[in-house]
Protein backbone atom coordinates (compact mmCIF):
# COMPACT_ATOMS: atom_id res chain seq x y z
CA UNK A 1 0.00 0.00 0.00
CA UNK A 2 2.53 2.62 1.26
CA UNK A 3 4.71 1.42 -1.77
CA UNK A 4 1.61 2.01 -4.31
CA UNK A 5 1.13 5.43 -2.87
CA UNK A 6 4.50 6.52 -2.90
CA UNK A 7 4.90 5.09 -6.69
CA UNK A 8 1.25 7.44 -6.93
CA UNK A 9 3.42 10.57 -5.78
CA UNK A 10 6.36 9.97 -8.26
CA UNK A 11 4.78 9.21 -10.56
CA UNK A 12 1.12 10.90 -10.76
CA UNK A 13 2.08 13.62 -13.50
CA UNK A 14 3.40 11.22 -15.49
CA UNK A 15 0.43 8.76 -15.34
CA UNK A 16 -1.84 11.13 -15.83
CA UNK A 17 -0.28 12.46 -18.84
CA UNK A 18 -0.09 9.24 -20.67
CA UNK A 19 -3.58 8.56 -19.77
CA UNK A 20 -4.83 11.57 -21.17
CA UNK A 21 -2.46 11.58 -24.65
CA UNK A 22 -4.17 7.65 -25.30
CA UNK A 23 -7.21 8.80 -24.67
CA UNK A 24 -7.26 11.80 -26.67
CA UNK A 25 -5.98 10.06 -29.35
CA UNK A 26 -8.53 7.20 -29.01
CA UNK A 27 -11.32 9.87 -28.93
CA UNK A 28 -10.32 11.09 -31.81
CA UNK A 29 -10.01 8.33 -34.20
CA UNK A 30 -13.62 7.17 -32.60
CA UNK A 31 -14.72 10.31 -34.29
CA UNK A 32 -12.65 9.69 -37.51
CA UNK A 33 -10.65 12.62 -36.81
CA UNK A 34 -13.16 15.25 -37.50
CA UNK A 35 -11.45 17.55 -35.06
CA UNK A 36 -8.01 17.52 -36.91
CA UNK A 37 -10.01 17.75 -40.29
CA UNK A 38 -11.85 20.69 -39.06
CA UNK A 39 -8.36 22.59 -37.71
CA UNK A 40 -6.65 21.49 -40.75
CA UNK A 41 -9.87 23.12 -42.85
CA UNK A 42 -9.63 26.25 -40.26
CA UNK A 43 -5.96 26.46 -40.64
CA UNK A 44 -5.45 26.23 -44.69
CA UNK A 45 -8.26 28.56 -45.66
CA UNK A 46 -6.29 31.16 -46.66
CA UNK A 47 -4.41 28.90 -49.03
CA UNK A 48 -7.56 27.81 -50.79
CA UNK A 49 -7.80 30.52 -53.10
CA UNK A 50 -10.40 31.82 -55.04
CA UNK A 51 -10.18 31.28 -59.18
CA UNK A 52 -7.66 32.55 -61.39
CA UNK A 53 -8.57 34.60 -64.42
CA UNK A 54 -7.79 31.54 -67.20
CA UNK A 55 -9.95 29.31 -64.38
CA UNK A 56 -12.90 31.89 -64.65
CA UNK A 57 -12.80 31.70 -68.51
CA UNK A 58 -12.63 27.90 -68.00
CA UNK A 59 -15.70 27.60 -65.77
CA UNK A 60 -17.91 29.87 -67.94
CA UNK A 61 -16.86 27.62 -71.10
CA UNK A 62 -17.55 24.65 -68.77
CA UNK A 63 -20.74 26.17 -67.74
CA UNK A 64 -21.87 26.41 -71.56
CA UNK A 65 -21.15 23.16 -71.93
CA UNK A 66 -22.88 22.01 -68.73
CA UNK A 67 -26.10 23.88 -70.25
CA UNK A 68 -25.90 22.44 -73.30
CA UNK A 69 -25.95 19.38 -71.87
CA UNK A 70 -29.22 19.93 -69.81
CA UNK A 71 -30.53 21.02 -72.94
CA UNK A 72 -29.74 17.72 -74.39
CA UNK A 73 -30.62 15.94 -71.67
CA UNK A 74 -33.89 17.85 -71.32
CA UNK A 75 -34.94 16.80 -75.42
CA UNK A 76 -33.42 13.37 -74.32
CA UNK A 77 -36.16 13.00 -71.62
CA UNK A 78 -38.50 14.12 -73.68
CA UNK A 79 -37.97 11.81 -76.44
CA UNK A 80 -37.75 9.30 -73.64
CA UNK A 81 -41.21 10.06 -72.52
CA UNK A 82 -42.46 8.65 -75.92
CA UNK A 83 -41.42 5.43 -74.48
CA UNK A 84 -41.85 3.84 -70.34
CA UNK A 85 -38.45 4.78 -69.93
CA UNK A 86 -36.78 4.54 -66.55
CA UNK A 87 -34.87 8.39 -66.58
CA UNK A 88 -31.91 9.10 -64.46
CA UNK A 89 -32.49 11.87 -62.15
CA UNK A 90 -29.26 14.20 -62.86
CA UNK A 91 -29.65 16.19 -59.84
CA UNK A 92 -27.53 19.53 -58.97
CA UNK A 93 -23.80 18.91 -57.35
CA UNK A 94 -22.35 20.51 -54.58
CA UNK A 95 -19.13 22.49 -55.70
CA UNK A 96 -16.08 21.61 -53.93
CA UNK A 97 -12.27 22.63 -53.73
CA UNK A 98 -9.52 19.59 -52.38
CA UNK A 99 -8.09 20.78 -49.74
CA UNK A 100 -6.04 18.31 -49.21
CA UNK A 101 -4.81 14.33 -49.72
CA UNK A 102 -4.70 10.93 -48.06
CA UNK A 103 -2.48 10.85 -44.62
CA UNK A 104 -0.65 7.77 -45.40
CA UNK A 105 0.96 6.44 -48.13
CA UNK A 106 -1.14 3.52 -48.44
CA UNK A 107 -4.56 5.05 -49.07
CA UNK A 108 -5.92 7.02 -52.22
CA UNK A 109 -8.00 9.78 -50.29
CA UNK A 110 -8.85 13.22 -51.12
CA UNK A 111 -10.20 15.59 -48.61
CA UNK A 112 -13.00 18.38 -49.66
CA UNK A 113 -14.09 21.32 -48.52
CA UNK A 114 -17.28 20.87 -47.28
CA UNK A 115 -18.64 18.38 -44.89
CA UNK A 116 -22.22 17.71 -42.89
CA UNK A 117 -23.08 21.47 -42.54
CA UNK A 118 -23.43 21.54 -46.24
CA UNK A 119 -25.41 18.70 -46.15
CA UNK A 120 -22.65 16.17 -47.34
CA UNK A 121 -23.20 12.38 -45.89
CA UNK A 122 -21.24 9.33 -46.13
CA UNK A 123 -21.73 7.15 -49.17
CA UNK A 124 -22.36 10.46 -51.80
CA UNK A 125 -20.68 9.86 -54.92
CA UNK A 126 -17.95 12.68 -55.87
CA UNK A 127 -17.54 13.69 -59.34
CA UNK A 128 -14.99 15.56 -61.14
CA UNK A 129 -13.19 17.25 -64.75
CA UNK A 130 -13.19 14.05 -66.62
CA UNK A 131 -15.67 11.75 -64.68
CA UNK A 132 -15.74 10.16 -61.57
CA UNK A 133 -13.50 10.56 -58.27
CA UNK A 134 -14.70 8.38 -55.76
CA UNK A 135 -17.45 8.41 -52.63
CA UNK A 136 -17.50 10.12 -49.73
CA UNK A 137 -16.60 7.81 -46.72
CA UNK A 138 -16.40 10.20 -43.39
CA UNK A 139 -17.68 14.02 -43.11
CA UNK A 140 -16.73 16.36 -39.99
CA UNK A 141 -18.82 19.38 -40.40
CA UNK A 142 -16.83 21.26 -42.94
CA UNK A 143 -14.66 18.29 -44.66
CA UNK A 144 -15.24 15.36 -45.79
CA UNK A 145 -12.59 12.57 -46.89
CA UNK A 146 -13.07 10.88 -50.44
CA UNK A 147 -12.34 7.25 -51.41
CA UNK A 148 -10.90 7.61 -54.90
CA UNK A 149 -11.77 5.57 -57.58
CA UNK A 150 -7.73 4.80 -58.02
CA UNK A 151 -7.30 2.99 -54.40
CA UNK A 152 -6.47 -0.01 -54.42
CA UNK A 153 -9.13 -1.12 -51.90
CA UNK A 154 -11.96 0.44 -54.16
CA UNK A 155 -14.49 -1.45 -56.08
CA UNK A 156 -16.91 0.00 -59.44
CA UNK A 157 -18.91 -1.94 -60.73
CA UNK A 158 -18.32 -1.16 -64.75
CA UNK A 159 -19.69 -1.44 -68.43
CA UNK A 160 -18.09 -0.83 -71.66
CA UNK A 161 -20.36 1.91 -73.18
CA UNK A 162 -20.49 0.12 -76.20
CA UNK A 163 -21.40 -3.16 -75.99
CA UNK A 164 -22.30 -3.30 -72.52
CA UNK A 165 -19.43 -6.10 -71.52
CA UNK A 166 -19.56 -5.83 -67.80
CA UNK A 167 -16.90 -5.45 -64.97
CA UNK A 168 -15.53 -4.52 -61.95
CA UNK A 169 -12.83 -1.63 -61.87
CA UNK A 170 -9.99 -2.13 -59.26
CA UNK A 171 -7.62 1.04 -58.34
CA UNK A 172 -4.12 0.70 -58.76
CA UNK A 173 -2.77 3.87 -56.45
CA UNK A 174 -1.98 5.32 -59.61
CA UNK A 175 -4.05 6.98 -62.28
CA UNK A 176 -4.42 3.83 -64.25
CA UNK A 177 -7.15 1.25 -62.96
CA UNK A 178 -8.03 -2.68 -64.04
CA UNK A 179 -10.90 -3.73 -65.24
CA UNK A 180 -12.08 -7.20 -64.65
CA UNK A 181 -14.52 -8.43 -66.84
CA UNK A 182 -17.53 -11.27 -65.89
CA UNK A 183 -17.26 -12.79 -69.25
CA UNK A 184 -14.57 -14.66 -70.50
CA UNK A 185 -14.57 -13.23 -74.58
CA UNK A 186 -16.02 -9.88 -73.57
CA UNK A 187 -16.88 -7.47 -76.95
CA UNK A 188 -14.01 -4.77 -76.11
CA UNK A 189 -11.66 -2.46 -78.32
CA UNK A 190 -8.57 -0.08 -76.89
CA UNK A 191 -9.92 3.08 -76.67
CA UNK A 192 -13.36 2.09 -75.70
CA UNK A 193 -15.29 4.26 -72.82
CA UNK A 194 -16.05 2.70 -69.26
CA UNK A 195 -19.31 4.01 -67.85
CA UNK A 196 -20.36 2.75 -64.03
CA UNK A 197 -22.54 0.13 -64.23
CA UNK A 198 -26.42 -0.13 -63.37
CA UNK A 199 -25.16 -3.32 -61.15
CA UNK A 200 -23.04 -0.63 -58.97
CA UNK A 201 -24.63 -0.39 -55.75
CA UNK A 202 -22.23 2.26 -54.74
CA UNK A 203 -22.51 4.45 -57.78
CA UNK A 204 -25.10 6.01 -59.26
CA UNK A 205 -25.07 4.43 -63.33
CA UNK A 206 -23.28 6.21 -66.45
CA UNK A 207 -20.61 8.12 -64.97
CA UNK A 208 -17.73 8.03 -67.09
CA UNK A 209 -14.53 6.73 -65.97
CA UNK A 210 -12.17 6.62 -68.66
CA UNK A 211 -10.86 4.48 -71.50
CA UNK A 212 -9.47 1.46 -72.29
CA UNK A 213 -5.56 1.33 -72.65
CA UNK A 214 -5.05 -2.28 -73.08
CA UNK A 215 -6.69 -5.51 -73.10
CA UNK A 216 -5.01 -8.85 -71.43
CA UNK A 217 -7.47 -11.30 -72.96
CA UNK A 218 -5.25 -14.29 -71.66
CA UNK A 219 -6.08 -13.16 -67.86
CA UNK A 220 -6.71 -15.63 -65.83
CA UNK A 221 -9.41 -16.07 -63.50
CA UNK A 222 -10.68 -13.05 -65.47
CA UNK A 223 -10.07 -10.84 -68.56
CA UNK A 224 -8.16 -7.79 -67.63
CA UNK A 225 -8.06 -4.38 -69.16
CA UNK A 226 -6.34 -1.49 -68.14
CA UNK A 227 -8.30 1.87 -68.33
CA UNK A 228 -7.01 5.75 -68.75
CA UNK A 229 -9.03 7.38 -65.97
CA UNK A 230 -10.32 10.60 -67.60
CA UNK A 231 -10.00 12.36 -64.13
CA UNK A 232 -7.05 13.52 -63.27
CA UNK A 233 -6.82 12.54 -59.65
CA UNK A 234 -2.81 13.78 -58.99
CA UNK A 235 -3.79 16.91 -59.84
CA UNK A 236 -7.50 17.71 -58.95
CA UNK A 237 -8.20 20.03 -57.55
CA UNK A 238 -12.13 20.73 -57.28
CA UNK A 239 -15.17 18.00 -57.49
CA UNK A 240 -19.09 17.93 -57.32
CA UNK A 241 -20.38 15.87 -54.54
CA UNK A 242 -23.86 14.67 -55.68
CA UNK A 243 -26.16 13.06 -53.11
CA UNK A 244 -26.82 9.35 -53.36
CA UNK A 245 -28.01 6.54 -51.46
CA UNK A 246 -25.54 3.85 -51.73
CA UNK A 247 -27.95 0.46 -52.74
CA UNK A 248 -27.62 -1.95 -49.59
CA UNK A 249 -29.89 -4.81 -50.01
CA UNK A 250 -27.91 -6.91 -52.68
CA UNK A 251 -29.40 -10.35 -51.73
CA UNK A 252 -33.31 -9.62 -53.62
CA UNK A 253 -33.17 -11.44 -56.77
CA UNK A 254 -33.26 -9.80 -59.62
CA UNK A 255 -35.62 -11.41 -62.99
CA UNK A 256 -34.40 -10.79 -66.17
CA UNK A 257 -36.53 -8.80 -67.68
CA UNK A 258 -37.63 -6.56 -70.74
CA UNK A 259 -34.41 -4.06 -70.17
CA UNK A 260 -31.38 -5.73 -70.29
CA UNK A 261 -29.93 -2.52 -68.25
CA UNK A 262 -32.60 -3.46 -64.98
CA UNK A 263 -33.77 -6.47 -64.09
CA UNK A 264 -37.51 -6.62 -62.60
CA UNK A 265 -37.38 -7.35 -59.20
CA UNK A 266 -40.22 -9.78 -58.12
CA UNK A 267 -42.14 -7.76 -55.65
CA UNK A 268 -43.68 -5.57 -58.39
CA UNK A 269 -42.00 -2.16 -57.19
CA UNK A 270 -40.58 -1.99 -60.30
CA UNK A 271 -37.10 -2.22 -61.44
CA UNK A 272 -35.41 -1.89 -57.89
CA UNK A 273 -32.06 -0.18 -58.64
CA UNK B 1 12.37 16.72 -7.20
CA UNK B 2 9.52 16.80 -8.83
CA UNK B 3 9.98 20.22 -11.47
CA UNK B 4 6.26 21.31 -10.12
CA UNK B 5 6.92 21.52 -6.86
CA UNK B 6 10.18 23.95 -7.10
CA UNK B 7 8.25 26.26 -9.28
CA UNK B 8 5.19 26.08 -7.80
CA UNK B 9 5.25 30.17 -7.10
CA UNK B 10 4.92 30.70 -10.87
CA UNK B 11 1.55 31.26 -13.26
CA UNK B 12 0.15 27.55 -14.43
CA UNK B 13 1.33 28.30 -17.58
CA UNK B 14 4.68 29.41 -17.00
CA UNK B 15 5.89 25.93 -15.37
CA UNK B 16 8.21 24.40 -17.18
CA UNK B 17 6.32 21.08 -17.26
CA UNK B 18 3.50 22.98 -18.73
CA UNK B 19 5.52 24.84 -21.27
CA UNK B 20 7.32 21.38 -22.35
CA UNK B 21 3.78 19.87 -22.87
CA UNK B 22 2.15 22.52 -24.69
CA UNK B 23 5.49 22.52 -27.01
CA UNK B 24 5.16 18.86 -27.52
CA UNK B 25 1.65 18.63 -28.08
CA UNK B 26 1.78 21.62 -30.73
CA UNK B 27 3.97 19.64 -32.80
CA UNK B 28 2.27 16.40 -33.08
CA UNK B 29 -0.54 18.83 -34.16
CA UNK B 30 1.57 20.21 -36.38
CA UNK B 31 2.93 17.26 -37.80
CA UNK B 32 -0.53 15.84 -37.97
CA UNK B 33 -1.86 19.36 -39.77
CA UNK B 34 1.36 18.61 -42.55
CA UNK B 35 0.17 14.94 -42.82
CA UNK B 36 -2.93 15.51 -45.64
CA UNK B 37 -1.26 18.30 -47.59
CA UNK B 38 0.71 17.99 -50.32
CA UNK B 39 3.24 20.91 -50.46
CA UNK B 40 5.20 21.01 -54.12
CA UNK B 41 8.85 19.73 -53.44
CA UNK B 42 7.57 17.96 -50.36
CA UNK B 43 6.23 14.63 -52.67
CA UNK B 44 7.54 12.44 -54.30
CA UNK B 45 5.40 9.90 -56.69
CA UNK B 46 2.24 11.38 -54.89
CA UNK B 47 4.05 10.61 -51.67
CA UNK B 48 4.95 12.70 -48.82
CA UNK B 49 7.25 12.75 -45.84
CA UNK B 50 5.90 10.84 -43.01
CA UNK B 51 5.82 13.44 -40.33
CA UNK B 52 4.57 11.33 -37.49
CA UNK B 53 7.30 8.70 -38.31
CA UNK B 54 9.92 11.39 -37.94
CA UNK B 55 8.45 12.66 -34.73
CA UNK B 56 8.55 9.05 -33.11
CA UNK B 57 11.82 8.42 -34.19
CA UNK B 58 13.10 12.16 -32.88
CA UNK B 59 11.16 11.41 -29.35
CA UNK B 60 12.23 7.57 -28.92
CA UNK B 61 16.13 8.72 -29.85
CA UNK B 62 17.03 9.51 -26.05
CA UNK B 63 14.09 8.00 -24.50
CA UNK B 64 12.76 4.68 -22.91
CA UNK B 65 10.86 1.97 -24.66
CA UNK B 66 8.08 2.40 -22.99
CA UNK B 67 7.94 5.95 -23.53
CA UNK B 68 8.81 5.15 -27.49
CA UNK B 69 5.78 2.61 -27.64
CA UNK B 70 3.07 4.91 -25.49
CA UNK B 71 4.48 7.74 -28.26
CA UNK B 72 4.02 5.22 -31.22
CA UNK B 73 0.45 4.06 -29.82
CA UNK B 74 -0.60 7.64 -29.32
CA UNK B 75 0.21 8.95 -32.59
CA UNK B 76 -0.37 5.79 -34.20
CA UNK B 77 -4.53 6.08 -33.12
CA UNK B 78 -3.79 9.34 -34.31
CA UNK B 79 -2.72 8.84 -38.15
CA UNK B 80 -5.87 6.11 -37.79
CA UNK B 81 -7.89 8.34 -37.18
CA UNK B 82 -7.31 10.16 -39.80
CA UNK B 83 -7.29 7.39 -42.52
CA UNK B 84 -8.85 4.35 -41.76
CA UNK B 85 -8.01 2.31 -38.50
CA UNK B 86 -7.66 -1.00 -40.90
CA UNK B 87 -4.80 -1.96 -40.79
CA UNK B 88 -3.45 -0.02 -38.20
CA UNK B 89 -0.77 2.59 -37.93
CA UNK B 90 -0.06 1.76 -33.90
CA UNK B 91 1.70 -0.80 -34.91
CA UNK B 92 4.12 -0.04 -37.50
CA UNK B 93 4.49 3.12 -34.90
CA UNK B 94 5.26 1.26 -31.80
CA UNK B 95 7.63 -0.97 -33.70
CA UNK B 96 9.27 1.74 -35.21
CA UNK B 97 9.72 4.07 -31.35
CA UNK B 98 10.64 0.80 -29.56
CA UNK B 99 13.68 -0.30 -32.26
CA UNK B 100 14.74 3.53 -32.28
CA UNK B 101 14.94 3.50 -28.55
CA UNK B 102 16.91 0.16 -28.54
CA UNK B 103 19.04 1.20 -30.86
CA UNK B 104 21.35 3.02 -28.20
CA UNK B 105 22.42 5.75 -30.04
CA UNK B 106 25.13 7.63 -27.46
CA UNK B 107 27.33 4.10 -27.63
CA UNK B 108 27.23 3.07 -31.25
CA UNK B 109 26.52 6.45 -33.45
CA UNK B 110 27.56 10.37 -33.23
CA UNK B 111 24.40 12.52 -32.62
CA UNK B 112 24.37 14.46 -35.43
CA UNK B 113 21.44 14.94 -38.65
CA UNK B 114 23.04 12.82 -40.92
CA UNK B 115 22.84 9.69 -38.37
CA UNK B 116 19.10 10.73 -37.73
CA UNK B 117 18.42 10.67 -41.17
CA UNK B 118 19.80 7.98 -41.60
CA UNK B 119 17.75 6.14 -38.75
CA UNK B 120 14.58 7.84 -40.04
CA UNK B 121 15.39 6.15 -43.48
CA UNK B 122 16.00 2.86 -42.42
CA UNK B 123 12.87 3.43 -40.22
CA UNK B 124 10.48 4.53 -42.78
CA UNK B 125 11.60 1.31 -44.72
CA UNK B 126 10.64 -0.41 -41.67
CA UNK B 127 7.15 1.18 -41.11
CA UNK B 128 5.90 0.60 -44.03
CA UNK B 129 7.06 -2.88 -44.39
CA UNK B 130 4.66 -3.98 -40.88
CA UNK B 131 2.13 -2.39 -42.86
CA UNK B 132 2.20 -4.18 -45.83
CA UNK B 133 2.69 -7.49 -43.73
CA UNK B 134 -0.83 -6.63 -41.75
CA UNK B 135 -2.27 -5.92 -45.57
CA UNK B 136 -0.80 -9.19 -46.89
CA UNK B 137 -1.95 -10.68 -43.20
CA UNK B 138 -5.62 -9.88 -44.11
CA UNK B 139 -5.44 -10.91 -47.63
CA UNK B 140 -4.39 -14.37 -47.02
CA UNK B 141 -6.54 -14.96 -43.83
CA UNK B 142 -9.79 -13.55 -45.09
CA UNK B 143 -11.54 -14.44 -48.35
CA UNK B 144 -13.23 -11.37 -49.19
CA UNK B 145 -10.72 -9.05 -48.60
CA UNK B 146 -10.94 -6.23 -50.35
CA UNK B 147 -6.62 -5.77 -51.02
CA UNK B 148 -5.18 -6.39 -53.96
CA UNK B 149 -3.49 -9.85 -54.81
CA UNK B 150 0.25 -10.39 -52.69
CA UNK B 151 2.07 -9.53 -55.87
CA UNK B 152 0.73 -5.71 -56.47
CA UNK B 153 0.72 -5.07 -52.35
CA UNK B 154 4.55 -5.79 -52.59
CA UNK B 155 5.16 -3.80 -55.28
CA UNK B 156 2.96 -1.12 -53.96
CA UNK B 157 5.47 -1.57 -51.03
CA UNK B 158 8.57 -1.11 -52.96
CA UNK B 159 7.16 2.14 -54.79
CA UNK B 160 5.61 3.67 -51.52
CA UNK B 161 9.01 2.54 -48.91
CA UNK B 162 11.89 3.88 -50.95
CA UNK B 163 10.24 6.87 -51.94
CA UNK B 164 8.12 7.73 -47.97
CA UNK B 165 11.93 6.74 -46.82
CA UNK B 166 14.29 8.89 -49.28
CA UNK B 167 11.48 12.18 -48.44
CA UNK B 168 11.44 11.52 -44.46
CA UNK B 169 15.07 11.00 -44.18
CA UNK B 170 15.65 14.67 -46.14
CA UNK B 171 12.87 16.11 -43.85
CA UNK B 172 13.70 15.05 -40.74
CA UNK B 173 16.29 17.70 -39.41
CA UNK B 174 13.06 20.32 -39.92
CA UNK B 175 11.75 18.56 -37.18
CA UNK B 176 14.48 16.54 -34.98
CA UNK B 177 16.48 19.92 -34.77
CA UNK B 178 14.18 22.28 -33.45
CA UNK B 179 12.60 19.45 -31.10
CA UNK B 180 15.78 17.68 -29.85
CA UNK B 181 16.72 21.45 -28.56
CA UNK B 182 13.65 22.50 -27.15
CA UNK B 183 13.43 18.85 -24.95
CA UNK B 184 17.54 19.23 -24.47
CA UNK B 185 16.61 22.98 -23.33
CA UNK B 186 13.76 21.68 -20.60
CA UNK B 187 16.11 18.58 -19.14
CA UNK B 188 18.53 21.15 -18.47
CA UNK B 189 16.32 23.42 -17.02
CA UNK B 190 14.68 20.92 -14.42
Amino acid sequence: MFALRRWWTRHALKAGMVTLAVSSAWLLRASDGALIYETYHWVTRPLQAGLSREQQFENSYILELQQRIVELENQNRALQTLEAYEDTITAEGLRATVIGRGADHWWQHAILNRGSRSGVAVGYVVTGPGGLVGRVVAVSPSTSRVLLVSDPTSRVGAKVSRSRAMGVVRGQANNRVVMEFFEKLPDVNAGDVIVTSSYSRLFPRDIPLGRIESIDLTKSPAPEAVIQLSSPLPVLEWAVIHPFAPQETIDAPVLPGTDPQNGLVPDGDGAGL
Amino acid sequence: MNPSMRVSSLPLWRRPWVLNSAVTVASVAACLLLLPSRIPGMQLLGVSPHWLLIWVVAWSIRRTQWEAAIAGLVLGLLQDAMTSPDPTHTLSLIVVGVLTARLQKQRYMQEDIVSVALIVFAMAVIAETVLALQISFHQLISMDSLYPPLGKIWLFHQRIALSSAILSSLWAPALYYPLNRWWDRYSLKS
